[in-house]
């Protein structure tokens, strides 16, 4: 091979092949490295971090609860704590109010083994997990507390209640309209404190990004804003949809009663009516009714004309 | 109108406390259920209001999204420049327009590529606008790798208050910028043409050199050759030896061959022998240019890619847009190159390989065949076993016996008569260059 080579000038190399093998392939380095190393095993290091989704990740298409770190809360957040905190209140006297220890399954669990106070006590330390994790989990902002106070207020209104509308408080008076709103009250709270509290994470987050410079905002009061009026507002209208669809038992008969009297009293005095089937049928009306809107477009027609009359 | 986690996560609680209830027959479950879809139904009527349209310079957008009036929110985008180098940066100005007459809560998120950084000012915005209205973003990218870009769509997002549902939509709106190679200002390469070839019009550019006209003396550096060595001089001069140098006479051809197979790549993003080789290139090909030489360019990666040799600025460019679009694929051998385009230069050219050195069983053979017809081989060669040690991706042990046979492999390139660098990655290219020469 050396012979190929033409040495002329500067560039005479052929001494420096006489009486040696020139090889005339660069080294392979895998091989090589695979050959002279002691272990193959591959250095810790040399593998890039990547974490792989969870069966359960996956399923949830991410972490089920993500742990971000947030930076100190603005006055923003700090509101939105502040009200998530008074409605968990709230909501947690409402859950103790309407929801007797009878029907449930620690009741159920306790009797048999003929320890009774034992259900109360598991009663009452549901509502305290969901009242505590609550109040850690929105001034934390740790999601996994506030998951664990949710779970625990809708687990202990989980009870086998044979239709009947039954409170543990004797306070409430036995009208069933004051029942019903005294009912939705408590699902509104429940509602407005999933929300509230889910908000403390959002801001924080918005709050955190602006502050790293990772989005910029403009005009951040008009957006706050929007998001307290809607607090304000959706509440009443989730409120009075719900109250519509759980007085269906009053509702139908009086619709009834302008055509025949008879029927609008054997209406009112149904056992099925004013069952929590009655309240099935008042859901399926009333959102018959309001698949029947977002059918028509609806809200891109109130859309185009605000938008005309604007 | 897209569901979010929490709508989703709402509406599979809601349906499961109704079903619950219905079940149990417990109205607290059902009241909690029918709550929350009431409040989920309000939430999707609002968003449904909030709508979204968009007009792009390239393409305008369908207008089949139900739900959407068009035409209502219009995005414009300006950039400083199209044409960068890397470390560079671009200021973007965004201007989006409201052409409709209610005022809108608006994300926008102007796409930037992934290896971009943002320095100052933020690409993604939370705005409202008025109606009627229009307002300006603006921010700058940092430019830190070479490759041709683009900044877009323009993404513009509305979603109700509680963050449950959102109507998106993406704005056909593209600029393209291309990212050269950066340059370092090399003082003396000291790479010249065996053959002189005048040009016509050539310039006598009194620079040393590799002419027929003397210059000046100097002393005497490792690796000169001996017949330049000018006795008398070196007498006279008590004892050091003295050198003749002459005056380089003409425009030089210079032929830069740039390793972009796939193995070139190995090593971080930013710090690779591809990387290297290109900034190496790009600042060769300045000062070669720079002194009226004549630069031809090619690059093999899956294929062979080449630019013919030419002089001037426009040169510069043509030969900048290729090295920035240099990709990391295949796996040419160099002698397929070498093969390929040693019948169209002149013999003795000056030529240049920028390679890392691996993977190909060929490199001797071609190098052997270039010494053969006399042009003068300068292999300058990024280290990849370096980039990867540092990297730690390579352990000790590993890395010395590659290192030892890359030495092995540089020693036989050496002993062709070729000038070999090994090039650290720490070491500037001067230095590099400089390096090679000593050899």
């Amino acid at each position: 091979m050396a012979d190929d080579v033409k040495a002329e000038g500067a560039s005479d190399t052929s001494h420096l092949y006489e009486g040696k093998k020139v090889r005339s392939s660069a080294p392979s380095r895998r091989k090589a490295a695979g050959r002279l190393k002691s272990s193959t095993e591959i250095p810790k290091d040399a593998i890039p971090e990547i974490h792989v989704p969870s069966f359960i990740e996956s399923f949830f298409g991410g972490p089920v609860v993500s742990k971000d770190k947030f930076l100190p809360p603005d006055r923003m957040v700090s509101s939105l704590q502040a009200g998530s905190a008074a409605s968990l209140m709230v909501l947690s006297f409402l859950t103790f109010m309407i929801t007797p220890v009878s029907g449930t399954a620690w009741f159920a669990a306790s009797n048999a083994l003929g320890l009774g106070v034992a259900a109360g006590l598991f009663h009452l330390v549901l509502i305290a997990i969901g009242l505590i994790g609550g109040v850690y989990g929105t001034f934390q902002r740790d999601r996994r507390a506030m998951l664990i106070s949710y779970v625990a207020l809708i687990l202990v209104t989980i009870r086998f209640a044979g239709s009947t509308v039954e409170f543990r408080l004797d306070v409430v008076p036995e009208s069933e309209i004051v029942q019903k709103f005294i009912l939705i009250l408590y699902a509104v709270f429940l509602v407005m404190y999933m929300e509230l509290s889910s908000g403390v994470i959002r801001f924080s987050m918005l709050d955190t990004s602006i502050r790293m410079n990772e989005v910029y905002v403009m005009g951040v009061n008009k957006i706050t804003r929007k998001y307290h009026t809607s607090l304000a507002i959706a509440p009443a209208i989730a409120g009075t949809v719900a109250l519509m669809t759980l007085l269906i038992n009053l509702i139908i008969p009086a619709i009834v009663g302008i055509f025949d009297d008879v029927s609008a009293l054997r209406l009112k005095e149904s056992v099925e009516l004013t069952s929590v089937y009655g309240v099935a049928l008042g859901t399926v009306i009333v959102f018959v009714v309001i698949a029947a809107m977002f059918a028509v477009n609806l809200p891109l027609r109130v859309q185009q004309m605000r938008e005309r009359n604007a | 109108m897209a569901w979010s986690r929490k709508s989703a996560m709402f509406a599979s609680l809601a349906i499961a406390l109704y079903l619950l209830g219905l079940v149990l027959r417990n109205q607290q479950l059902v009241t909690v259920a029918v709550v929350l879809l009431s409040f989920l139904t309000w939430a999707a009527f609002m968003s449904n209001h909030a709508d979204v349209s968009s007009s792009g310079r390239r393409v305008e957008d369908a207008d089949s999204d139900e739900g959407i009036q068009l035409n209502s929110i219009v995005a414009l985008r300006k950039i400083s420049s199209a044409r960068i180098f890397e470390d560079g940066e671009i200021e973007v100005t965004l201007r989006l327009q409201n052409r409709s007459n209610l005022s809108k809560i608006i994300e926008v998120r102007d796409r930037v590529p992934e290896v971009m950084r943002i320095k100052k000012g933020a690409n993604y915005v939370l705005m409202e606008l008025g109606p009627q209205r229009e307002t300006t973003i603006s921010y700058t990218i940092e430019t830190p790798l070479r490759g041709f870009y683009t900044i877009g769509p323009v993404c513009v997002r509305v979603q109700d208050a509680f963050g449950l549902f959102h109507n998106e939509r993406e704005i056909n709106l593209y600029d393209d910028f291309l990212v050269f190679p950066k340059m370092e200002d090399i003082k003396d390469a000291l790479i010249k043409s065996r053959v002189p070839k005048i040009f016509t019009g050539a310039v006598n550019i009194r620079n040393p050199g590799e002419g027929s006209n003397f210059y000046n003396l100097r002393e005497y550096i490792p690796g000169d050759p001996m017949k330049k060595v000018n006795w008398a001089a070196t007498a006279r001069s008590g004892g050091k030896m003295m050198v003749n140098e002459y005056e380089r006479d003409a425009v030089s051809d210079i032929i830069l061959i740039i390793d972009s197979r796939g193995v070139s790549e190995t090593g971080p993003v930013s710090r690779n022998s591809l990387v290297y080789s290109t900034r190496a290139a790009a600042s060769l090909s300045q000062y070669f240019l720079s002194r009226r030489d004549s630069v031809g360019l090619v690059v093999y990666s899956d294929e062979i890619v080449s630019v013919d040799r030419d002089t001037g600025k426009k040169q510069l460019y043509v030969l900048l847009t290729k090295l920035a679009g240099a990709m990391a694929k295949g796996n040419t051998p160099l002698k397929v190159v070498t093969n390929r385009i040693m019948p169209h230069i002149n013999r003795g050219s000056p030529i240049i390989i920028l390679s890392p050195l691996e993977d190909d069983p060929t490199i001797v053979d071609a190098v052997r065949d270039l010494r053969a017809r006399n042009f003068d081989v300068t292999v300058l060669s990024p280290s990849s076993l370096e980039f990867e040690f540092d990297a730690r991706r390579l352990d000790r042990t590993g890395y010395e016996v590659l290192k030892t046979e890359r030495d092995i492999l540089m020693s036989e390139l050496r002993g062709l008569g070729a000038f070999v660098m090994d090039w650290e990655p720490d070491m500037m290219l001067n230095t590099a260059l400089a390096g090679a020469r000593g050899f």
